[in-house]
């Protein structure tokens, strides 16, 4: 019992971080009517952005020495006195850190906005109003763009990041088994939930969440209402791209940093298809579901397994229910 | 070009090849073929092979996604399905089967697995539609990838490592060249090619067609939409089974990672790239496809020479490479090379007068 709990709260973490990825997928569907194929690698783009704010640019001999590694006096003799793996010596390293940790989250978001917005300019506006089989298809090239550019900038070779909270071992008792978890990760998951709810929120109850709701609904009722529909084109990709920076981010610090995170894209997708491609409420479902279910899979089977979890999923939902847990039907006329 | 066509009885309405310019057309590419078979050099030989082997597996797709209009982003499972199966019946009934007779019984039944495989992945598509069914079949490509690689099967399929493949045996000649293997993937090459543009004219091939351009009005003209979509599901893959067959034949050894999503995507971009929904459609987007890889390494050979750092920059100069044409015919000539060609060929037609 005490291994199950172990595990459901492993999957509902992961299952977190699923769904802060869906939300990009989910908001530029709602918006733009196109499922991005290539979000996996917006994501990893983040991932590398974080790292090089977070890695490579405190390292270059010009940068200060105070963003490497911040040591205040307050901080060494306070150091001083302290036993091994103490909580306060985990918060202590985070600290230390956390100079490079806010630049390289913010390098990311900054540089992933730019380049969701380049690609809502350069490649989806000039298809606007084309068939969704042929929007489709150019994200399918834009996969194969941005994981070349990917290689290209900062060679293959998979790298660490610090992490972006606290990392001390948290440990309790349940049911007469050790529960054992880390901070950072249960840190991950309170943002991405909080992140989820925020984008919600957002487009639940803001001017620019109506416009993307009313975009979605119709496109050209939305355009004579006034609505600027490019602007809310572009808004939803920079939303998309920002959320995959920050959760580029804490997947570069759960997995190392390799262009093989661009292929959690593709895993979120069969979870977006899930859920219902346009319902937020159905993909935070189906996320938590299928975060379950990998860990799940992987205490009983192993861990080759939980990787075609989410498909395998996918597929029985999707003869279930053809638009997922919670989507809507689309009507067609002939 | 051909402005119009007299037929005078119905034989000459019947015919493939129903005007003197496809005649000349396809009876002077055999000639060029058996030419090139003869005397190409070895470099173009498995160029030219790995076309071969590549446009059996678009055509297949073509006749999915360009006449039935089904989306699959999962092709290259069916692929690794047949290059597997030929090699997995080759193994088991090397005592049993005689050599020389050996692939007249492992190509069609790795061909029709292929097939069966390809009509439990279509399932879906009766109640799904475009994004979905392209999801659902990458769901299935990653399945069977897995299942190649785990360790369960691994006995059989060589797991992670890959497996060694025959070589194949027809009545006697051992085809143990590149060369005799290409006038093999040649002659099947061109064999499927007839063979599709042959189907598009019967009423498998119109019901296909009517399904794509609204398969509620289809189904509304009484064409069964759960047996059409599942035929086009079932030859398509068993076009892309017989083009893995040749795969292994072709290859020494296979490997899992070969079939993943990048051959299914090389798969569908070729047939954007060529134009989709015609018969050369797949044989153009094989040529770019192959051709643009083969070009950059060349140039690249050419300008950086062999050094470690060179070849580290070329393979993301080639994924980069690709996906701007992809995305490029997208944007510019949704309808591929195909149009291109069609319009220079109109224009020859008409010269000295007005294009258009």
């Amino acid at each position: 019992m005490g291994q199950f709990v172990q595990f459901a709260i492993n999957g509902l973490m992961a299952g977190a971080i699923y769904a802060l990825i869906a939300v990009g997928i989910v908001s530029v569907y709602k918006a733009t009517k196109v499922v991005n194929f290539a979000h996996g690698y917006l994501i990893m783009f983040g991932a590398y952005f974080y790292f090089t704010f977070a890695v490579i640019v405190p390292g270059q001999p010009w940068a200060p020495g105070w963003l490497a590694s911040w040591q205040p006096g307050w901080m060494v003799e306070m150091r001083g006195d302290l036993p091994m793996f103490s909580p306060v010596a985990a918060v202590l390293d985070w600290v230390a850190n956390l100079p490079r940790i806010l630049l390289g989250l913010a390098g990311a978001l900054v540089c992933n906005a730019i380049l969701g917005r380049v690609i809502e300019r350069v490649l989806m506006r000039p298809l606007m109003g084309q068939s969704i089989f042929a929007m489709i298809m150019v994200t399918v090239g834009l996969i194969s763009i941005l994981s070349g550019a990917a290689q290209l900038i900062w060679t293959a070779d998979a790298a660490s990041v610090p992490y972006i909270a606290p990392n001390m071992p948290i440990r309790f008792e349940l049911f007469g088994t050790m529960i054992f978890l880390f901070g950072t990760d249960l840190v991950n998951m309170v943002v991405a939930l909080l992140l989820f709810g925020g984008i919600v929120a957002f487009v639940k109850f803001t001017k620019g969440g109506i416009a993307i709701r009313a975009t979605a609904e119709d496109q050209s009722t939305a355009y004579s209402m006034g609505i600027s529909v490019p602007k809310v084109f572009s808004r939803a990709w920079v939303l998309a791209s920002t959320t995959g920076a920050i959760a580029g981010a804490i997947l570069a610090t759960r997995n190392g940093i390799s262009p093989s995170l661009g292929l959690f894209g593709f895993s979120v997708l069969a979870i977006v298809l899930m859920g219902g491609l346009d319902s937020y409420v159905g993909v935070l479902i189906a996320a938590m579901v299928v975060g379950v279910l990998e860990a799940m899979t992987q205490w009983q089977m192993g861990g080759g397994w939980a990787e075609i979890v989410p498909y395998v999923t996918v597929l029985v939902v999707l003869i279930w229910r053809p638009h997922g847990l919670m989507g809507q039907k689309e009507v067609e006329r002939i | 070009m051909i402005n119009a066509n007299l037929k005078s009885s119905y034989a000459a309405d019947e015919r493939v090849l129903n005007n003197r310019y496809k005649q000349a057309f396809v009876y002077g590419s055999i000639l060029a073929l058996v030419l090139f078979t003869l005397f190409g050099n070895d470099y173009l030989i498995l160029i030219a092979s790995q076309m071969g082997i590549l446009l059996i597996a678009v055509v297949g797709i073509n006749i999915l996604t360009g006449y039935t209009g089904l989306v699959s982003l999962g092709h290259g499972a069916f692929v690794a399905i047949g290059a597997y199966a030929v090699t997995i019946f080759g193994n088991l009934g090397a005592g049993v089967i005689p050599a020389g007779l050996m692939p007249f019984v492992s190509v069609p039944l790795a061909v029709a697995l292929a097939a069966a495989v390809g009509v439990l992945v279509g399932l879906p598509s009766l109640r799904v539609k475009g994004l979905y069914l392209a999801v659902a079949t990458l769901a299935a490509n990653f399945i069977v990838i897995f299942l190649i690689e785990e360790d369960l099967f691994a006995p059989w399929t060589g797991g992670m490592v890959g497996i060694n493949t025959n070589v194949p045996n027809l009545l006697g000649w051992e085809l143990d060249t590149k060369r005799e293997m290409f006038g093999l993937i040649a002659v099947v090459g061109l064999v499927s090619l007839l063979a599709a543009q042959n189907l598009i004219r019967t009423r498998v091939g119109r019901a296909f067609i009517a399904i794509r351009d609204r398969d509620y009005s289809a189904e509304i003209l009484g064409i069964s939409l759960l047996r059409y979509k599942l035929m086009s599901f079932a030859l398509s893959a068993a076009y892309c089974g017989l083009a893995g067959a040749l795969f292994a034949y072709f290859y020494a050894r296979i490997l899992p990672e070969q079939f993943e999503l990048a051959l299914s995507l090389n798969l569908v971009a070729a047939l954007i790239i060529g134009g989709m929904g015609r018969t050369m459609g797949p044989v153009f987007g094989v040529i770019i496809v192959v051709m643009v890889p083969e070009l950059i390494k060349v140039l690249f050979g050419a300008l950086a020479g062999d050094s470690a750092g060179a070849g580290q920059l070329r393979a993301p100069l080639q994924q980069i490479a690709f996906g701007v044409l992809l995305v490029l015919f997208l944007l510019k000539e949704s309808l591929g090379i195909n149009q291109i060609v069609d319009r220079i060929l109109r224009a020859a037609n008409r010269w000295p007068f007005a294009r258009g």
